[in-house]
C-alpha cells in the first residue's frame, strides 16, 4: 500500500521534473530561435524586384517626409523599394552628383524633386539614354526627356492663392488701398513654374479688382527671393523680409513651401506682427495647423501626398509593365482655414 | 517499459540511469555550446563584413593609383598592375550583398557593385584613351572615373558606417541575449544536476527497496521466526533472483522443520508402546509366578485342623498347625504384595519351626538381625525358599548338625540379607546356573511353597530394577554356602 503510495508519488516528481525540465529546455531554444530570427531579420527580408532612387535635394521637412512614406508605402505594394538616395551618405552631394550617382548604380527609376535647371536635363537625358525612366515631382523639366511628371498645376495653385486674398478682401481683413502682396520664390531656381504661379496670383486679384474696382482694391504683388541654397538660410531669408525697413511691410505674404510657412509663422509671432500681416501658407503639418487655429496663418494649400506617391509609383510601375505612361499627372490641391480646420483634422484622423 | 526496466539486470540498470542522466546533460551541453557558438558566429560576422569593406576600399585605391600611374609614366608595369588590381576589385565586389530590401546595406552594396561595374568601364577607357594617345578623351574620362571613385568611396565609408551601425544594435542585443542566455543556461543547469540527483536517489532507492526488505526478513529469520508472508518479487534481476530463492528457502526449512517435529512425535510414540509392553510383560510374568503358589484349599483345611487340635486339647498339634496356617496365610495373603524384611523374616522363623517339628530340632537356626532395616521393602516370598534351598541342598544331607544363619545389615544405602548354612557347598557350576536364574536340577520347581531359586532370582531382578541383586558364595564341598541379598533401601 505505502509502497504503491510512494511510487505515484515518485511518478509524480518524477514526471513535474520532465516538465519543468522540458519547459526550461523550450525557453531556451524558443528564446534561442527567435533571437536568431532577430538577427537574421535583414536576411530573410523580402527582397524586391525593383529600386527607385528618390532625390529630394536636401529637403527635409515634413512634406517631403511624408511624401516618402506614402511613396514606400506604394512602392512595397508592387514590388519595389524606393530610397531617398542621400539618406544613408556620409557626405552631402548636390542634386546634379546625386543623379549621377543614381543613374551609375543603375537604379531602375529616378524621382527627382529638385529645382529645375538645365544642367539636370542633361543628366535625365542621359539617364534615358541608359533606360532609367525620371520622374519629375512638382518641377517640370519639360525640356527634357524625363518620363512623365507627377505634381501640381502652378497656374491653378496661383489662382487659389489669389482667390484666398480676394476672400480676405471681402472679410475686410486687408485695409490699406492697395494690398501688398509678397511672394516667397527660390532665389536660386530658374523654374518656369514660379513665374507661372506668380503671374496666376498677380492675374486672380487684377481681375477681380476690374471686375469689382470698388469692392476689391487692386494689389501690388511682387515677388521676394528666398535662398534655399543651404539647410538654414529659408529661417534667415524669411526673417530678413521682415526687418527689411527700405520696402513697406506686405499686408500678404504667400509661402510656397512648408519650410517657409513655419519660419513665416514663427518670425510673424516673434516680431508681433500677428494682424498685419497675413500668411498664405503651404501643406498641412501639425505646426502649420497650429498656425490657423491660433489666427496667425489665414489659409494653407494642402496637397494629398498620397496621391503623389501612388502617382508616381504607378509611372514607374507602368514603365516597366507597358513601356511607357502619361506624361503629365496633377494631384488635387484643397484650402484649410479656420472654416474646415476641424472637419479637415477629422477626415485626417479617420484617414490614418 | 516500467516492467522491461524492472526485469533487466542490475547492471544494465544502473548503466541505463547512468546513461539516461548523462544523455539529458550532453543535450543540453549540446543545445548551450551550439547556441553560444551561434552566437560568436553572429559577432564575429560584424567585423567580417567590415573587414570585407576594407579590402574593397584599398583595392578601390589600387584601382585609381594603378590607372593614374599609368596615366602617368605609361609602363606596361603599370599596365599590368592594373589589370590586376581590376581583377581584383571585380572579385571582391561580386561577393557584396545586392539585394534590394529595407536595409539599406543590400542597396548600398548593390549600388557599389553597379557604380564599381560603371568605374571599371571607365578607367579601362581612359585607359585605351590613353594608349590610343587621344588626349581628351582620356582627361574626360578620367575626371569621370575619377569622380566615380569618389562616390564609390562614398558608399563604402556609408555602407561600413551603416553596417557599424545595424552591427552595434546587433551586438548590443547579442550581448543582452547572451547574459540572459548565460543566466537562463546555468539555471537550467543547476535544475539538471539537482534533478539528477533526486532521480539518482530515487532511482537507487527503487533498486534497494527489495534489497531492504530482503534484509529485514533475513533477521527475522535468523531470530528463528518462520512465520512470515513471502516477500514479494518486483523485478527479475538479480534481487528478484535471491529474493525468490530466499521465499522457497524459507518455505523449504518450514517444511523441513514440520518433518522433524512429526518424526520425533512418532518416535516418543514408538518408546512409550515398549515401555508400556514391558511393564505388562513384567506383570504378566508376576502375576504368573504367583498363580503357581496359590494354596487356599491347604490354608483352610488346616485351619480347621488347627481348629480341632485345639478343641481336641492337643496344644502341641494346635501350634504346629497353627504356625503351618499362618505359613500358608503368608503366602496367601502377601503373596501379591510387596512386604517388609521384617515379614519375610517371620515367614522364615515359622518356616524353620516346622521343619524342626518335622526333623525333631535338627536345624541350629541363628539370627543377626539389624532392626532398623525390619522396615526396608522387599518383594513377599524372596527368604523362604532361599532358606529351604539351604535346608534342601546343603543341611539335609550332611552328617552332624546343621545350621542356618540369616542377617540383616546396610552397606552405605543398601540393605543387605544374608543367608548361611554350614552344608555341604555349592560347586562353582551350581552357582553360575543360579546365577543366571536356570534351574539347578529337574525338580527345582518342587519346593514346598512350588517356588524355584531361579524364580526368586527373577523376582527380585523385576522389583529391584537392577541385575545385581544376589551374591552366592560357597568356600567348595563341604564348606557351607552363602546367600546375600541386595536391596535398596525404601522404607514402608
Amino acid at each position: 500500500m505505502s509502497g504503491k503510495f510512494s511510487s505515484k508519488i515518485n511518478s509524480i516528481i518524477i514526471l513535474m521534473i520532465t516538465l519543468i525540465l522540458a519547459g526550461l529546455s523550450a525557453a531556451l531554444l524558443f528564446f534561442f530561435f527567435s533571437f536568431n530570427k532577430k538577427l537574421n531579420r535583414t536576411e530573410e527580408d523580402t527582397v524586391y524586384k525593383r529600386y527607385y532612387a528618390m532625390i529630394t535635394g536636401n529637403d527635409e521637412s515634413n512634406f517631403v517626409d511624408s511624401l516618402y512614406d506614402s511613396m514606400i508605402a506604394h512602392a512595397t505594394d508592387q514590388e519595389s523599394y524606393v530610397e531617398i538616395l542621400s539618406k544613408n551618405l556620409s557626405q552631402e552631394y548636390s542634386d546634379r552628383e546625386l543623379v549621377k550617382i543614381a543613374i551609375a548604380s543603375n537604379v531602375d527609376g529616378i524621382i527627382l524633386y529638385a529645382d529645375d535647371n538645365s544642367e539636370l536635363s542633361d543628366l535625365i537625358n542621359e539617364a534615358n539614354e541608359k533606360n532609367i525612366p525620371v520622374i519629375t515631382l512638382f518641377n517640370d523639366f519639360d525640356l527634357s526627356e524625363r518620363l512623365s511628371f507627377v505634381g501640381i498645376s502652378n497656374y491653378n495653385l496661383g489662382k487659389e492663392y489669389g482667390n484666398l486674398i480676394i476672400g480676405m478682401m471681402d472679410e475686410n481683413i486687408l485695409k490699406d488701398d492697395v494690398i501688398k502682396v509678397c511672394v516667397l520664390v527660390d532665389a536660386n531656381s530658374g523654374d518656369s513654374g514660379q513665374n507661372v504661379l506668380f503671374s496666376a496670383i498677380s492675374e486672380t486679384i487684377e481681375k477681380e479688382h476690374k471686375l469689382h474696382p470698388y469692392t476689391h482694391k487692386p494689389a501690388e504683388v511682387r515677388a521676394y527671393p528666398v535662398d534655399t541654397s543651404n539647410s538654414f538660410s529659408v529661417e534667415e531669408s524669411v526673417r530678413n523680409l521682415l526687418m527689411d525697413t527700405s520696402t513697406d511691410k506686405p499686408d500678404v505674404v504667400v509661402c510656397l513651401t512648408e519650410n517657409e510657412t513655419t519660419s513665416m509663422y514663427q518670425a510673424v509671432v516673434d516680431y508681433n506682427e500677428v494682424g498685419s500681416i497675413n500668411i498664405l501658407g503651404f501643406y498641412d503639418s501639425p505646426a502649420i495647423l497650429k498656425g490657423i487655429e491660433r489666427n496667425v496663418i489665414y489659409a494653407t494649400i494642402s496637397i494629398d501626398t498620397d496621391e503623389i506617391a501612388k502617382s508616381c509609383i504607378d509611372a514607374l510601375s507602368e514603365y516597366y509593365e507597358l513601356g511607357n505612361t502619361s506624361e503629365y499627372n496633377t494631384a488635387d490641391i484643397k484650402v484649410i482655414n479656420r472654416s474646415n480646420l476641424n472637419e479637415y483634422k477629422e477626415e485626417d484622423e479617420n484617414e490614418k | 517499459m516500467r516492467n522491461k526496466f524492472r526485469n533487466l539486470s542490475l547492471q544494465y540498470k544502473i548503466t541505463f540511469i547512468t546513461l539516461l542522466l548523462n544523455l539529458i546533460v550532453f543535450a543540453i551541453n549540446v543545445v548551450l555550446l551550439v547556441s553560444i557558438n551561434n552566437m560568436s558566429d553572429r559577432i564575429d560576422s560584424v567585423y567580417r563584413a567590415n573587414l570585407q569593406l576594407n579590402d574593397i576600399q584599398s583595392s578601390l585605391n589600387e584601382v585609381q593609383d594603378n590607372m593614374t600611374e599609368y596615366l602617368n609614366v605609361k609602363t606596361s608595369d603599370a599596365l599590368e598592375d592594373y589589370y590586376r588590381s581590376a581583377q581584383a576589385y571585380r572579385n571582391l565586389i561580386s561577393g557584396l550583398d545586392s539585394r534590394i530590401t529595407q536595409s539599406p546595406i543590400g542597396r548600398m552594396g548593390r549600388a557599389i557593385y553597379n557604380m564599381s561595374e560603371n568605374y571599371l568601364d571607365e578607367t579601362e577607357q581612359t585607359i585605351e584613351a590613353k594608349r590610343g594617345r587621344n588626349v581628351e578623351k582620356y582627361h574626360v574620362r578620367y575626371d569621370e572615373a575619377t569622380a566615380l571613385y569618389g562616390y564609390i568611396s562614398t558608399y563604402v565609408y556609408s555602407l561600413n558606417n551603416e553596417q557599424f551601425r545595424e552591427n552595434s544594435d546587433n551586438y548590443r542585443e547579442m550581448v543582452n541575449a547572451f547574459r540572459l542566455f548565460e543566466t537562463l543556461g546555468n539555471i537550467i543547469m543547476f535544475g539538471v544536476i539537482l534533478s539528477n540527483a533526486f532521480l539518482i536517489m530515487r532511482l537507487t532507492a527503487e533498486l534497494t527497496r527489495p534489497l531492504k526488505s530482503l534484509t529485514g526478513m533475513a533477521t527475522e529469520v535468523s531470530k528463528g521466526n518462520f512465520d512470515i508472508e513471502p516477500l514479494p518479487v518486483y523485478s527479475e534481476d538479480e534481487i528478484g533472483v535471491v529474493t525468490k530463492t530466499f521465499n522457497k528457502m524459507v518455505v523449504s526449512i518450514q517444511d523441513y522443520i514440520v518433518k522433524i517435529r512429526e518424526s520425533a512425535t512418532v518416535e516418543q510414540q514408538l518408546r512409550e508402546k515398549e515401555l508400556l509392553m514391558e511393564s505388562h510383560l513384567k506383570d504378566a510374568q508376576l502375576k504368573y509366578l504367583q498363580a503357581q503358589i496359590n494354596p487356599h484349599f491347604l490354608f483352610n483345611t488346616l485351619n480347621a485342623g488347627a481348629q480341632l487340635a485345639m478343641m481336641e486339647g492337643a496344644d502341641r498339634t494346635y501350634e504346629y498347625v497353627q504356625v503351618m496356617a499362618e505359613f500358608f496365610r503368608y503366602n496367601v495373603k502377601k503373596g501379591s504384595q510387596t512386604v517388609t524384611i521384617g515379614e519375610e523374616l517371620e515367614l522364615v522363623d515359622n518356616y524353620i519351626y516346622i521343619l524342626n517339628v518335622r526333623f525333631s530340632g535338627d536345624i541350629k537356626y541363628e539370627k543377626e538381625i539389624d532392626k532398623a532395616l525390619l522396615g526396608v521393602e522387599m518383594p513377599s516370598m524372596i527368604l523362604q525358599p532361599i532358606v529351604e534351598n539351604c535346608v534342601n541342598h546343603g543341611i539335609r544331607d550332611m552328617m552332624g548338625e546343621g545350621k542356618i544363619t540369616v542377617k540383616v545389615y546396610s552397606i552405605d544405602n543398601t540393605a543387605c540379607i544374608s543367608v548361611e548354612d554350614n552344608g555341604v557347598g555349592m560347586s562353582e557350576e551350581t552357582i553360575a546356573r543360579l546365577m543366571s536364574g536356570q534351574p539347578v536340577t529337574k525338580d527345582d520347581g518342587r519346593s514346598s511353597t512350588g517356588i524355584g531359586m531361579d524364580n526368586v532370582m527373577a523376582r527380585l531382578k523385576l522389583f529391584a530394577g537392577y541385575d545385581e541383586v544376589m551374591g552366592i558364595e560357597s568356600e567348595g564341598e563341604g564348606k557351607g554356602s552363602k546367600f546375600t541379598i541386595y536391596l535398596d533401601m525404601k522404607e514402608a
